[in-house]
């Protein structure tokens, strides 16, 4: 690096802090100077200010080596009601509908990036690392829980059998992976290689996987929690409705937007835009998985069709302003004083799970006899976890309402870590690894809404 | 409707927007200021079928922010060019003048009629209807000469003129607009200021934020970061600015301006940025035609009549002065100002803006004289405007828009 460019970038660096600095003094002053009753439209804001923040922490934390994604965490726990205050716990529910839309096209971008052929090549090693991972996350993340029940108040309280109930929930939430932290590393470093191709099929399959794992679960844990409940196969009865209803639809789906693509290919994101909320609320009403179901339809679009590039092109462009929300609402809703209240206990269940996943990616990786990258690398892009183990500690919650309010929040604070680390983890390994790319700038302006 | 019936149904018609948008000229297709969907929100409205609801329409209040602000950004973002090349400074401020003196005038007759009328509880919300009926009465709209001429045809010096200066006349109508939001200050405000100091807070924050995203935009950036920034600097406008009840319009306007100003990119930007305004225009049309209620006070059809003739007069005065100061306006004729007359997609924003701020007989009563002045300008308009390119030897007898659509 000459002089001169060390000279513009930070320059570049110095500007973009003090932007930050400024856009934040001013919606800091909004939200002081005017009473809260009269923010009713505060969250269009709180969403352009995490827009600015996001995109402007990115670049900061950038020469650091850090992930966006971090800078987007970072950006929201500043902006989020426990440090400054500019998007207060009221906004962050508002703004639902954005996580709505940016979990959709996760999914729409997730199966669209898998392709069969890559998939076919590494379903010898993806059948081994599913096999083991699960069965070794689970199990560890199920002993570690029991033998920190003397740390964990509400588990101190049960009885043996409604521990060990309790443990296995645990450990089927410790399986889950983050699909999104996934795919906003790699929508970043426009990464392409062995590493990369091998995270997304299994972060992708592993969520089938895990639904699956936490109905049995539940089913299993039910009876052990209250005894006077029974062991029920009622609930795998709908399990099997909303798998394989999810599936169809998804199919028609796909089949639906591989068509347009090919007949019509225009306005894309207005499409975009109704597919993440009409069709949400449809698979919602319908009680199906819309993340398995609008993953399955980018599958289908990208390995039915020859629409695929074009697709994940589209939804590429559409997709990178609504992760930047996305990821920053999350860091918001970090419940950073309940963090700080639960860390120890956290601190020990995350490490516990994330070297169950170390040494069981390494096992998988010597049964399948895996290339070096992913010998050494495999383990790192599955620590991440985000929505979906909390939506799933959601469901236990739910099912287990006496200790489910103490049981999330721990859930909440283990993901809280691994929402943080994993991402860095990820990223760092896909540079080790050669994956990415050095430069992501393309063409201007885009064709957001012309004729495409 | 439920929310998401409604949601999907403006998503449709920011599709069909979008359509209009990709065939790159509005010349021909749907009427000039888009009173048509205007009247569509209106049929569907709480007034008419009923089938989007008073509480539909409030939900979406947000989505009518975020588009009201998103358009005058895309309005500043275009200022002072036409056609893609730079109005010259005395079109401007032809066009300044011109909406200032129509504003003017549709001013002295509204609170005339509005002061015999007895209209409004207090002089503030007397002074606010008739300053915002005198704004949305101001403009022109700036497809006029488009719609007339239509796609792919030569451009006249009349019609250039006259493009020209109806694409200058967009700022007048803004200013008072942010002194008249900064006139009635919301309650519990921890900084109480005089009018003045609000609006230019109004413009300020306009600039601040605007030169906060021309600077982010300086260096080479993916197409996905500008548009974070542009959008991320145009939500953090209108969310503040609707916190301190100031004008959302103006503010980003300026905006507009301002990153035009300092940004290297400006063309660029309004490359990106103009294919925006249909999709995002059309459900804002849907919306204002959805929240316009004409039963809102018996006084306005007199005050709505006063207004539009006002308007009529104040145009043919500045069709007169055209004439005065530009050869091919002289060989137009006497009336070429009527072809001023077609209002549009300003004017419904800032009557819907009112609306939104001011609910009740001063909100409704701006949005409403909005809507007739459109209604009466596409009456009168587009007639005028052919006849005055036809009597400048600019269009042939035959050359009728719609027609040509059709046969094309």
């Amino acid at each position: 690096m000459t002089a001169s460019s060390a000279r513009k970038g930070a320059n570049a660096w110095l500007s973009h802090a003090a932007l930050l600095v400024a856009f934040g003094a001013l919606a800091f002053y909004a939200t002081h100077i005017v009473r809260e009753d009269q923010g009713r439209l505060w969250s269009i804001a709180a969403i352009g200010f995490l827009l600015l923040a996001g995109t402007l922490a990115s670049e900061l934390v950038a020469p650091l080596g850090l992930p966006h994604l971090t800078g987007y965490l970072f950006a929201g726990i500043a902006a989020g009601p426990h440090v400054l205050g500019i998007v207060d716990e009221h906004t962050v529910k508002s703004l639902s509908p954005v996580n709505t839309l940016a979990l959709s096209l996760i999914a729409l971008a997730g199966g669209a990036e898998l392709e069969l052929g890559a998939v076919r090549k590494w379903a010898r090693s993806l059948v081994v690392a599913t096999t083991i991972q699960t069965g070794c996350v689970f199990a560890v993340a199920t002993v570690t829980f029991l033998l920190a029940r003397p740390l964990i108040p509400f588990a101190r309280a049960l009885g043996p059998w409604a521990a060990v109930g309790i443990a296995l929930c645990w450990g089927a939430l410790a399986v889950t992976r983050s699909p999104s932290a996934t795919l906003g590393i790699l929508s970043q470093t426009r990464a392409n290689g062995a590493l990369a191709n091998f995270t997304l099929a299994f972060v992708m399959v592993s969520d089938v996987v895990v639904v699956v794992l936490v109905a049995t679960v539940l089913g299993v844990a039910r009876p052990l929690i209250d005894p006077s409940s029974r062991f029920s196969l009622d609930a795998f009865v709908s399990l099997a409705h909303e798998l394989f209803g999810s599936v169809a639809l998804g199919t028609t789906l796909g089949l639906v937007i591989a068509t347009y693509l090919r007949l019509v290919n225009k306005q894309m994101l207005v499409v975009l835009l109704v597919l993440g909320f009409g069709v949400s609320t449809v698979l919602d009403y319908l009680r199906f998985d819309a993340l398995l179901a609008f993953m399955v339809a980018g599958f289908v679009v990208r390995n039915l069709s020859n629409q695929g590039q074009k697709f994940v092109h589209y939804i590429e462009q559409t997709g990178t302003v609504v992760y930047v929300v996305f990821f920053a609402i999350a860091g918001a809703d970090l419940d950073l004083p309940l963090l700080r209240a639960l860390w120890p206990v956290a601190l020990v269940l995350a490490a516990a799970r994330a070297s169950a996943t170390w040494v069981s990616s390494r096992l998988a990786s010597s049964v399948a006899r895996d290339p070096p990258t992913l010998r050494n690398w495999a383990w790192a892009g599955l620590v991440s976890q985000a929505g979906l183990t909390i939506g799933l500690s959601l469901v236990v919650a739910r099912e287990f309402p006496a200790i489910g309010a103490e049981f999330r929040s721990l859930a909440i604070a283990t993901v809280a870590m691994n929402e943080m680390l994993g991402p860095i983890l990820f990223k760092l390994a896909l540079d080790r690894a050669g994956e990415t790319s050095p430069n992501r700038n393309s063409a201007f302006p885009p064709p957001l809404l012309e004729t495409q | 409707m439920n929310t998401v019936g409604l949601l999907m149904g403006l998503l449709v018609l920011s599709y069909l927007g979008s359509f209009l948008v990709s065939r790159r000229s509005v010349g021909g297709v749907g009427l000039p200021s888009g009173i048509e969907y205007v009247t569509l929100g209106f049929a569907l409205g709480p007034r008419v079928l009923d089938l989007v609801a008073t509480r539909d329409i409030s939900a979406f209040e947000p989505v009518a922010q975020v588009a009201l602000g998103w358009l005058a950004f895309g309005l500043g973002l275009d200022f002072g060019f036409a056609n893609e090349k730079r109005v010259s400074a005395a079109r401007i401020m032809f066009g300044f003048f011109g909406a200032l003196l129509t504003g003017s005038a549709v001013a002295v007759v509204t609170w005339w009629a509005v002061q015999r009328l007895g209209v409004g509880a207090s002089r503030t919300d007397r002074i606010l209807l008739t300053g915002g009926v005198a704004a949305v009465c101001c403009e022109t709209t700036r497809h006029s000469v488009a719609w007339v001429i239509g796609p792919r045809k030569t451009w006249g010096p009349l019609a250039d003129v006259i493009n020209d200066v109806v694409h200058a006349d967009d700022l007048f109508p803004l200013i008072p607009v942010a002194i008249l939001f900064a006139l009635d200050p919301i309650p519990g405000i921890a900084l109480p200021m005089p009018v003045l100091d609000w609006s230019l807070i109004t413009a300020g924050l306009g600039l601040v934020l605007g030169a906060g995203a021309a600077l982010l935009m300086r260096s080479e950036m993916p197409v996905e970061d500008t548009w974070a920034a542009l959008f991320g600097a145009s939500l953090l406008l209108v969310g503040t600015a609707a916190r301190l009840s100031l004008s959302t319009l103006t503010a980003s306007f300026v905006m507009g301006l301002a990153v035009s100003a300092l940004s290297r990119r400006g063309p660029r930007l309004r490359a990106m940025v103009g294919p925006t305004e249909h999709p995002v225009l059309l459900p804002a049309l849907v919306l204002a035609g959805a929240r316009v209620d004409f039963r809102v006070s018996t006084a306005l059809p007199w005050i709505a009549a006063a207004a539009v003739a006002a308007r009529l007069a104040s145009k043919v005065v500045v069709g007169w002065a055209l004439a005065v100061g530009s050869k091919p306006a002289r060989s137009a004729g006497p009336l070429v100002g009527l072809s001023l007359s077609s209002s549009g997609a300003l004017s419904m924003c800032i009557g819907l803006a009112f609306a939104l701020r001011f609910p009740g007989i001063v909100g409704d009563s701006v949005l409403a004289v909005a809507v007739i002045s459109a209604i009466v300008g596409e009456f009168i308009g587009p007639v005028r405007m052919r006849r005055a390119l036809l009597a400048a030897g600019e269009l042939e007898e035959r050359a009728s828009p719609s027609t040509e659509q059709v046969t094309a």
